[in-house]
């Protein structure tokens, strides 16, 4: 997988080339960090496309200090919670505000409910604070660091760790619950 | 707490899946998109660049009247108003010379007024 410098150093070469490198390697996570919090394909769809369009025109406003990833996952974060508002008749959620997507069984082709273990993982995690949720899904499901987590959330490292660590205690709590 | 739940059986295993051939699609659209709509230029940092440019010009133009203020009567030759901008211009960095000269060049409103000077001199 290539390196982000050398992305960063290939757009500024070749935008287009350097682009595709780019969607190469963050296509899929991107995608899947905002199905996590949005739950629905198409709406996943509609913000992953938004969050690459944003990315390539605002290129220039990254400033290299940082980490792109974070900047990345920063965009992707603001679009899906742009789309979640727009659902809800607002510009934009805030990361203050306690609801996301909600996991509801549909006939769709794009689920797959055959494991009861894992559909129910998603729905506690759906059931967490937006910050909760954030932190839980960036730190298990894509592995960034804390540091690169406080970038995206716009908070800090300490608080990070506390919400992963509460996030984690919910998610296990719920678990060991009955409800399905 | 009781810890029964193991989140290594799960993995990163989810409950979603994506239509065939969905990334690949994906990536054309986005290709198609950005490539209708190229990237823009930094508005923040033209804007800098400007107000850097005009605040240099405004200390060449400060500059020069305290200079001339100063200077005797007699030798002060430079009356033409075209000549003091020229002084200022001859003052700033080749950067701001440069970018002076490219928004300039780009600036409608700067045609007309040449333009209409050009007018004026040939009649």
């Amino acid at each position: 997988m290539t390196d982000n410098k050398d992305i960063i150093q290939a757009i500024r070469e070749n935008a287009e080339q350097g682009f595709r490198l780019l969607m190469a390697k963050y296509k899929e996570p991107i995608y899947w960090h905002i199905r996590r919090l949005v739950v629905s394909h198409d709406d996943a769809q509609d913000a992953t496309q938004e969050t690459f369009v944003r990315i390539f025109r605002s290129f220039e406003q990254y400033s290299g200090e940082g980490s792109f990833q974070a900047w990345i996952f920063r965009i992707a974060t603001n679009e899906a919670l742009r789309l979640l508002g727009r659902n809800q008749g607002k510009t934009m959620l805030s990361l203050e505000d306690n609801v996301t997507a909600t996991l509801t069984m549909r006939a769709d082709d794009y689920y797959d409910y055959s494991n009861v273990e894992v559909v129910k993982l998603q729905k506690a995690i759906l059931a967490l604070p937006a910050k909760q949720q954030l932190a839980f899904n960036l730190r298990y499901y894509d592995d960034l660091s804390y540091k690169e987590i406080a970038a995206v959330t716009d908070s800090t490292e300490a608080t990070v760790k506390a919400n992963y660590h509460f996030a984690k205690e919910k998610i296990i709590k719920y678990m060991n619950s009955n409800d399905i | 707490m009781e810890q029964n739940f193991d989140f290594s059986k799960i993995g990163k295993q989810m409950p979603y899946t994506v239509p065939d051939g969905f990334f690949d699609e994906l990536e054309e659209n986005v290709m198609r998109e950005v490539k209708a709509q190229p990237a823009k230029k930094n508005k923040a940092k033209t804007i800098r660049m400007a107000i850097r440019a005009a605040l240099a010009v405004a200390a060449c133009l400060a500059l020069f009247l305290v200079v001339k203020k100063n200077l005797p009567q007699g030798n002060n030759t430079i009356t033409d108003d075209f000549d003091n901008v020229e002084l200022a211009f001859s003052n700033l960095s080749t950067e701001d010379q440069d970018y002076l000269l490219e928004v300039y060049q780009e600036e409608q409103f700067m045609d007309n007024v040449l333009n209409e000077s050009n007018y004026e001199e040939s009649i």
